[in-house]
């Protein structure tokens, strides 16, 4: 199948929000996370890759078809978990297992029941009387033996206990050892983003904020610890501490370290969770006597401005 | 669960991290020739890292013949050369002396010292 889902430009304005323009291609075999603040636009670009609303500009394709087109064949592709499940609250567990199952032709009873059975999940209670938690544990046990090509949940740990995210998380990656399969997903949870994703999607305000690689991700970001501390800024410094700085470019802050005559004492990588926090935070933090200040400088990560002398900021300019 | 550990302090790509760590664990005779390799979407969740970057490091295994994958059943530890082994052995033994004399030349401790440092390791090793 020559394209599995492509996002092509997609623009959509609901009420005040306006999302787009977003472009975003799915490989097979890939995980992708979408990761972003409440309100940048994840769960709406979900709802428009499954069709549940028009899109005012763009396109998508799922396997090879227009999503909206007359030909409706991509939806046998596709299983997408949204956050709220409507309309299933009145059937039990079973009742609903019994509509959905004969839908899909590939049905993975096998693994149904695995689920059910790890997830301890009461087939006979009604899916409106059942915790979040629980619900949650359904919907994916209805969701993954389906064996579609493309698999897209919506905060699919949110209300899940540890042990059970855990377990979702060896499920997922189960899953994924049938080839020619890919999941697309929103999370908050950085964990997820460690143990699942490849590829990294980061939304704010509606627009992409970046695609990357995990690695490629994680390994340009770095911790050093020096000796002393400059009065400019290093090149593509994020945050400095008494002792250390951070900086999206080791390389060139490494050179700038040898030509001021600064020694590195120690350096480390830096957590996921630190990178994702600057990337979204855009405003730099630069810790003055441990407490948080956010810089006044208009951020230009691309190009470090030398003449900022001082990290202390005057009193009036603090904010929070 | 291999016994792999990334380490975020070093400079050396994660790739090369976990090709370098398998091929010790091969050489060690830790994963012995025809053992199933995890597959690389379960190395991927086991270490926190992408599919793409543990694929690389599974292609330049197989490149080097330490490991060869059937398709349809998956990765396994190959039958290696005993002189590829040594070779593993040998420069693996070589890096760690270069780290601890790189170590010891910025403490500014001479030649003579760091050999003495050597016999004495050498001898409390004996004596144990």
């Amino acid at each position: 199948m020559s394209e599995w889902l492509r996002i092509d430009a997609v623009q959509k304005t609901v009420d005040e929000f306006r999302l787009g323009p977003i472009d975003l291609m799915i490989e097979p075999g890939t995980i992708t996370v979408i990761a972003g603040m409440n309100g940048s636009g994840k769960s709406t670009l979900l709802k428009l890759i499954m069709g549940l609303a028009k899109l005012d500009h763009g396109r998508i394709i799922v396997g090879g078809k227009p999503v909206g087109g007359a030909d409706e064949d991509w939806k046998q592709h596709i299983t997408y978990v949204p956050q709220k499940l409507i309309g299933w609250d009145p059937y039990t567990g079973e009742a609903l297992k019994g509509l959905i199952a004969p839908l899909y032709g590939g049905w993975d009873e096998e693994l149904f029941q695995k689920i059910i059975k790890s997830f301890n999940i009461p087939l006979s209670k009604r899916f409106g009387k059942m915790s979040p938690g629980l619900q949650q544990k359904l919907a994916l046990a209805l969701a993954l033996p389906r064996g579609t090509r493309l698999m897209i949940l919506d905060e699919p740990m949110n209300s899940l206990d540890i042990p059970s995210r855990k377990g979702l998380t060896d499920l997922l990656a189960d899953w994924m050892e049938v080839e020619e399969r890919a999941i697309l997903m929103t999370s908050h949870q950085v964990e997820d983003i460690r143990k699942l994703a490849d590829f990294i999607f980061l939304m704010q305000n509606g627009e992409t904020l970046g695609h990357y690689e995990k690695e490629q991700l994680t390994e340009s970001y770095r911790r050093y610890w020096i000796d002393r501390m400059p009065d400019g800024e290093i090149p593509e410094e994020l945050a400095r501490g008494h002792m250390d700085v951070v900086t999206a470019m080791p390389e060139a802050a490494e050179q700038y370290f040898e030509k001021h005559g600064i020694n590195v004492m120690d350096q480390s990588g830096i957590e996921l969770e630190e990178i994702i926090s600057y990337l979204l935070d855009q405003k730099p933090l630069r810790r003055v006597s441990g407490i948080e200040v956010p810089d006044t400088k208009v951020p230009d990560t691309k190009v470090p401005d030398p003449k900022v002398p001082d990290p202390k900021v005057p009193d009036t300019q603090k904010k929070g | 669960m291999l016994p792999i550990r990334l380490s975020k302090e070093s400079r050396e790509p994660i790739y090369h991290q976990v090709e370098q760590q398998l091929k010790a664990l091969i050489a060690g005779g830790h994963l012995a020739p025809g053992m199933p390799l995890p597959s690389i979407r379960a190395l991927s969740k086991d270490l926190g890292i992408s599919v793409i970057t543990i694929r690389r490091s599974y292609q330049n295994l197989e490149a080097q013949e330490f490991i060869e994958t059937i398709h349809g059943k998956g990765t396994f530890v190959a039958e290696t050369k005993k002189g590829m082994m040594e070779q593993v052995k040998i420069s693996s033994v070589y890096e760690s002396f270069e780290q601890a004399i790189q170590n010891a030349r910025n403490y500014d401790y001479t030649e003579q010292e760091i050999e003495q440092i050597f016999r004495e390791v050498m001898k409390g090793e004996e004596g144990q």
